[in-house]
């Protein structure tokens, strides 16, 4: 942060054109550059109908996907003081034009960095609308803010990042534009910028490093895909997490970055851990297990609430023991009687009533399964005797 | 040749990582590595010839874009015609284009001259060959910090083309990809900053995927030096599905896109 306002300093920038950059929302550059009087335009589509609405990003990919052609209408008609009409097409020549004269304007890019290539030097943008290469292109100076994983060895290695990332993220075979800069502006060219500056950012990543579990982490090429296959994501939005990442991704790679198990270690049970984002993600990166390890993690350090563990600590020594077990069975039939009525529960005490709350539980049988197993097993064999019962049904079983 | 650069805060990022990972000091060398680069099965699928330029054209055309294939013997006088039609189709009044020997060859600033249309060709005294050394001033700066008029006529002029006409160094056809070695005459700015784009290229400059691409990226350029400061791989015309999941083309780059391969 001090690095990059040194620079805007040294330029005596007011305006700074924005690529898409998630680790400069990390750091909430945004809110430092405006604190400072300097004006940072975000210029991909969406993370400008956010910053009109002073919202967050709800997606990696499609950060203004819980936004509707109206609602986008409505902050258009704020800025312009004239109204539109809720179509696409009005609403993208309208920021298409105001975008152009900032990236015409700015005093710095800024932009993130998808891959950087050791072997160059090179960093790596890619866009489909293009805002990240005019941000590249057009202002004197420009600031890369790279975390420090993105770095891939070789060319060849790139190859295999930009097609898996184009696919994974929109389906499409490759992203429309892909720059690749190596430096400044050279001799001889008659555009591109004076100066380009690298900012490489650790904010937690190296504490990954070394890590037996997560530091495959550290692998994510920011694809998305395990957010939109996610349904816990899908049903809550982005915005729910409260995070700069958000979705299964976002509900690991938080608690990670900021070390933080209390607060942001909660998104890791903000999951079904049916393995849906494992089997999208195309790094194969196991947040489905690195969600379990985290809420170990988190059980560990004593940070989920002091009932949680009695309740888990009496429900291990009950199940890990025979005895216990069928003597909890058993009470458990008689403790329940006071709260049945016609054979269900309607409402239970706490914590049980905010269950019942919106539907009944059924009553718990005076015979367990267990209890009945062994003549369970008896019918079966009759039954297998007897040739299969008619139709497949069996006979009800007479409490 | 570019200047080299500095760098700050290395030691004590090095030595965190390596602390990181259980070492004493940061590593001197690249460790090995068992792989490297995309599948065998994958760099071992060569497309040849015609195959190429069908692939290409058919994931090209995917995308909206057009395509265009003639004959050497044809080339300069299909392409004019080529060119003059994508201008009337959008009232098209100023392009602009590498300073390319290729694309010079051509002789496209004459042949658009008969319907008036300027063209800028890339290189410093551009904007006074084309008569639009006054020409790129921005309707749209008001108030803002006047840093646009301040730059080159060049720039300006650019700005105000419609239509940019470029000669790519390579084209990729499993993904219908130009690749834009980008320095000197073959600026950045005119395949970004127009409405339409004009890509003419031959036959033999077409590989399969994306690694061959760079492989001529690299024999061209071997030295850290001479590597040129921007490598544009351009797939379609600039997209965006950011308002509704709505497909919208030409958000800020060209959104009509055309290709011209020359066969011989
Ligand atoms: S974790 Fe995997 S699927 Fe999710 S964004 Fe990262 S790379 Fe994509």
């Amino acid at each position: 942060m001090k690095t990059f306002l040194s620079i805007a300093e040294r330029h005596k920038a007011k305006l700074v054109a924005k690529g898409k950059s998630m680790v400069s929302e990390e750091i909430h550059l945004n809110h430092h550059l405006e604190e400072r009087g300097i004006e940072a335009i975000e210029t991909d589509l969406g993370e400008y109908i956010l910053q009109l609405a002073r919202e967050t990003p709800s997606h990696l990919i499609i950060p203004a996907i819980h936004k509707n052609k109206s609602q986008i209408a409505a902050l258009f008609e704020e800025d312009a003081g004239r109204p539109f009409e809720p179509e696409t097409k009005v609403l993208a020549a309208y920021a298409r034009q105001k975008l152009r004269n900032y990236f015409l304007e700015a005093d710095i890019g800024l932009t993130g960095c998808n891959f950087g290539v050791a072997e160059s030097g090179s960093i790596t943008l890619v866009s489909n609308e293009g805002n990240g290469r005019m941000v590249s292109t057009l202002p004197k100076v420009h600031v890369v803010v790279m975390g420090m994983e993105r770095l891939v060895p070789t060319f060849e290695d790139l190859e295999v990042v930009l097609n898996m990332l184009a696919r994974s993220a929109t389906g499409q075979k490759l992203t429309t534009y892909t720059s690749i800069l190596t430096g400044p502006k050279q001799e001889g060219d008659l555009d591109g910028p004076e100066e380009l500056h690298v900012i490489i950012l650790d904010n937690g990543r190296s504490n990954q490093l070394g890590d037996p579990i997560f530091q495959e982490v550290l692998n994510c090429i920011r694809c998305a895909a395990c957010l939109n296959v996610c349904p816990v994501y899908r049903h809550v939005g982005g915005h729910t997490y409260g995070t700069v990442y958000s979705g299964p991704i976002g509900a690991v790679l938080t608690p990670l970055l900021q070390q933080d198990m209390k607060e942001a270690g909660t998104l890791a049970y903000a999951s079904s851990l049916c393995g849906a984002c494992y089997e999208a993600c195309p790094v194969k990166i196991p947040l489905h297990d690195m969600l379990v390890h985290l809420r170990h993690r988190k059980v560990k350090m004593k940070l989920t609430s002091l009932p949680e563990r009695i309740a888990f600590k009496s429900y291990a020594t009950m199940f890990g023991n025979i005895t216990l077990y069928k003597l909890a069975t058993r009470s458990a039939y008689y403790a329940q009687l006071p709260l049945v009525r016609e054979g269900k529960i309607k409402s239970g005490p706490p914590p049980l009533s905010g269950w019942t709350q919106s539907r009944f539980m059924p009553m718990l049988p005076k015979r367990s399964f267990r209890d009945r197993w062994a003549e369970l097993q008896q019918e079966l064999a009759q039954r297998k005797t007897d040739g299969a019962a008619p139709n497949g049904t069996r006979k009800e079983e007479k409490r | 040749m570019t200047k080299p650069g500095t760098m700050m805060g290395k030691e004590a990022f090095m030595q965190n990582i390596a602390r990181r990972l259980g070492r004493s000091e940061p590593l001197r060398e690249a460790p090995a590595r068992m792989l490297k680069g995309v599948p065998e099965f994958y760099r071992d699928r060569k497309l040849h010839g015609d195959e190429l330029v069908e692939e290409f054209s058919r994931n090209w055309m995917a995308l909206s874009g057009k395509v265009l294939l003639v004959s050497e013997a044809e080339a300069a006088v299909t392409i004019g015609a080529y060119a003059r039609e994508i201008c009337k189709e959008h009232g098209i009044e100023r392009a602009a284009r590498w300073d390319h020997p290729e694309l010079n060859k051509l002789g496209l600033d004459e042949t658009l001259a008969e319907d008036g249309i300027a063209v800028l060709p890339w290189r410093p005294d551009g904007a006074e060959i084309a008569g639009l050394a006054d020409g790129g001033a921005n309707p749209d700066s008001s108030g803002a910090a006047g840093n646009w008029a301040r730059r080159s006529a060049l720039l300006r002029a650019a700005e105000t083309c419609r239509l940019g006409i470029v000669w790519p160094d390579v084209a990729i056809a499993n993904t219908a990809t130009l690749a834009l070695f980008s320095h000197g005459g073959k600026g950045r700015s005119v395949s970004l900053l127009t409405d339409a784009l004009l890509a003419v290229f031959r036959a033999d400059q077409l590989v399969t995927r994306m690694g061959e691409a760079f492989e001529r990226f690299k024999a061209a350029h071997p030295t850290l030096e001479s590597m040129p400061s921007s490598l544009n791989l351009i797939t379609g015309p600039s997209r965006s599905a950011d308002i509704e999941n709505d497909l919208t083309i030409g958000i800020h780059g060209p959104g009509k896109v055309y290709a011209v391969i020359i066969r011989p």
